[in-house]
């Protein structure tokens, strides 16, 4: 597979950003760790570095699917990207807010007293998680995201090949972009506040995410082994409109105990409950079209592309809907648990997905035939099992928490410092394997097409 | 099923279930404000200290936002404002080994935050957090409990005080306390803290003589095991 057209290296910059960022992500996240155990240990405190954390992983995943958003669109409009420069000033943009934001975030670290109130809203943080980004900030990201969508709109617009690949991935990215607006209102009530923050929180990675996911994943079948786009796009719409089904109500579980009323118990129970369908059906999908799969030249491509829909399926499906039921969650809730989930979601459903576009689409971007896929399979297993032990670990310190806090009623600082105190070592353990496993990922990032392709044996081998 | 007909069950099915969510919405914002007190000013002078010392970056509230610190939806309701606004404002100075950072928070928005959370503490969430099993039924399984223990469940003292691990940390350990002080200097403590212990947060304890008197009997009970 080669790049078919010129403008489709754009994607190259927003995987660089994105790449970075994800170290910086992991980075921080061991630091965190470490705050577990020493609190004090280093100079910006837990809430700084939580901040950085979460940011750092929503903006490089945005950053990550846009590059991809990028590749695919004129592949699949068969044009040029209706302005490449347009695209290159929508991503400096966006490179230079996001520096902003986390200047802020630092500066707060220093000096708190400068989260100034200026025209009613908080200057540097608006201290509401994973959408801390102050007002102006989310102004300019919403500007960015107009300029990428119009951008590829109008692409496809040139040619009008409404592919249901490009169709799906659209209008994903719009109701993407349509859920940031509720997270730009000011409510006095912290009820209604953290009503609408799930609405940006939830509809996007359990609504708009997992669209933009079932679109990507065809288009990467369809790349790596040449699946057929026909039975592809049928088993897309089942997917995506499974996940709208099921994920639009399932909102309701969070609706549990914020303050809501009592039906949101019956709604989101039940919901929630069938948000793991569509997932398995993605896995059995993913199964399916790699079975009749013969010739097969990037085999990292479709190794990243397997684990990610079998990972979004354990993270987002499995580890969510052990607590989802209210009789369940009203125990569970707001407990290491809950971080469990989030992270084997996080890392199943959106990592491997847009590491997987990166190795299906980056060897064509810088055409490369083939490459040593040796460093690619080795970052897997690295990140892939630290996580999974990780998960394990923080499930654990949950399953703790919930006993002696909730049911036995010991104190939360009681249960952290002491009873817990184990798990956090092995976290950070786990956390530091991790971050192994991104370092040799950023080293094939970057060498990746500079060094002489192995022997051609590959192929025929695996048959 | 043809491709077509799985686009327009795709779209057609989401949007009618984007119109049922958005009902709900409606009829749950119609809700809300019957479920919570009303918001005074200073309850939302308080949510806006909340979020510039960006407080979620460490705690959940409403069990949302980090596992790093407590759940801060009732903490208004179980610990006194008085320890409360003393421990927001000098962390360490009330409590020797607390994790939280002095971020410089002024007595006027310590007193917002309290309002607000205060305001929190009031709202109908469904039963959450629950109440502990086990802490919620020792005590009433098993013996009688003496006049003393009455008075310690009376005024909430667990909420901030521990016995053998069963309460707060917010407060010292109490398990051994009566091997630590004599009768007089733990009634004396209990009509005056602060007399007795300088930089103490913890309130006066407000009951009848009597009752001191039972509660203090009770304290020289927990001395260390000598069997």
């Amino acid at each position: 597979m080669t790049m078919k057209y010129k403008s489709q290296r754009i994607a190259q910059y927003f995987y660089t950003f994105a790449i970075l960022l994800f170290l910086v992500q992991v980075l921080v996240g061991l630091i965190g760790a470490l705050e577990f155990i020493w609190p004090n240990f280093f100079f910006l405190k837990f809430h700084i570095i939580k901040t950085l954390h979460v940011n750092a992983l929503v903006i490089w995943l945005l950053a990550g699917l846009m590059g991809a958003t990028y590749y695919v669109v004129p592949e699949e409009s068969e044009t040029e990207l209706w302005s490449y420069p347009l695209a290159l000033f929508q991503f400096w943009a966006t490179v230079v807010t996001v520096t902003l934001v986390v200047i802020g975030y630092i500066w707060m670290g220093f000096d708190p007293q400068a989260n100034k109130t200026v025209f009613g809203t908080l200057i540097l943080n608006e201290g509401r998680e994973y959408i801390e980004a102050p007002r102006w900030a989310d102004i300019l990201i919403v500007v960015s995201v107009l300029l990428f969508l119009f951008n590829n709109f109008m692409t496809m617009f040139k040619t009008k090949k409404w592919t249901g690949i490009q169709g799906t991935l659209l209008g994903g990215l719009v109701f993407l972009a349509l859920m940031y607006l509720p997270g730009m209102v000011y409510t006095k009530s912290m009820v209604k506040d953290q009503f609408w923050w799930w609405w940006v929180v939830h509809l996007w990675v359990e609504g708009a995410w997992e669209v933009i996911a079932g679109a990507l994943l065809a288009f990467m079948l369809m790349k790596v082994i040449g699946a057929k786009r026909e039975v592809l796009e049928k088993w897309m719409y089942i997917e995506v409109g499974l996940v709208m089904f099921t994920g639009l109500l399932g909102t309701g579980h969070h609706y549990y105990w914020i303050g809501t009323p009592g039906y949101w118990l019956w709604v989101g129970g039940i919901f929630s409950s069938l948000e793991p369908l569509p997932l398995l059906l993605m896995v059995w999908d993913a199964f399916r079209t790699t079975r009749e799969a013969r010739q097969v030249t990037n085999r990292a491509g479709l190794y990243y592309t397997v684990a990610h829909a079998i990972f979004n399926f354990v993270g987002a499906g499995l580890w969510g809907v052990i607590h989802t039921l209210p009789q369940v969650n009203k125990w569970t809730h707001g407990t290491q648990i809950t971080a469990a989930h989030g992270h084997l979601a996080f890392y199943g459903a959106y990592v491997l997905l847009v590491m997987s576009m990166i190795y299906v689409t980056l060897p064509a971007i810088r055409g490369v035939k083939e490459y040593d896929p040796g460093r690619a399979f080795a970052s897997f297993w690295w990140m892939t099992i630290s996580m999974i032990f990780m998960v394990f670990v923080l499930t654990g310190a949950g399953m703790v928490q919930v006993y002696m806090e909730r049911l036995m009623g010991l104190d939360y600082e009681a249960v952290k410092a002491n009873y817990n105190l184990w798990f956090w070592v092995f976290r950070a353990v786990f956390g530091a394997g991790f971050l192994v496993g991104v370092a040799i990922f950023v080293v094939d990032y970057f060498k990746l097409g500079g060094e002489a392709a192995p022997a051609l044996q590959t192929a025929t081998d695996r048959g | 099923m043809g491709n077509k007909a799985a686009r327009n069950l795709f779209i057609i099915g989401s949007l009618f279930f984007f119109v049922v969510f958005l009902a709900l919405t409606v009829d749950t914002l119609g809700k809300l404000d019957k479920r919570a007190p009303e918001i005074t000013q200073a309850v939302d002078d308080g949510k806006m200290v909340w979020h510039k010392y960006d407080c979620i970056g460490c705690h959940t509230i409403l069990g949302n936002g980090t596992y790093f610190a407590p759940d801060l939806t009732k903490v208004a309701a179980r610990k006194p404002k008085s320890y409360l606004k003393q421990f927001i404002m000098d962390p360490k100075g009330v409590k020797g080994d607390a994790v939280m950072p002095t971020l410089g928070i002024s007595s006027t928005e310590a007193d917002n935050l309290l309002a607000f959370l205060d305001w929190m503490s009031k709202v109908d969430t469904n039963g959450w957090p629950p109440k502990p099993i086990l802490a919620t039924a020792a005590g009433v399984g098993g013996k009688e409990l003496t006049a003393g223990q009455l008075v310690y469940q009376a005024q909430g003292c667990s909420n901030c005080h521990s016995i053998s691990g069963i309460g707060g940390t917010s407060g010292p350990d109490l398990t051994k306390v009566g091997s630590r002080r004599d009768r007089d200097w733990l009634i004396g403590h209990f009509k005056d803290p602060q007399k007795y212990v300088k930089n103490s947060a913890m309130p006066p304890v407000t009951a009848s003589n009597e009752e001191i008197d039972q509660l203090t009997a009770y304290m020289l009970t927990l001395k260390e095991a000598t069997k």
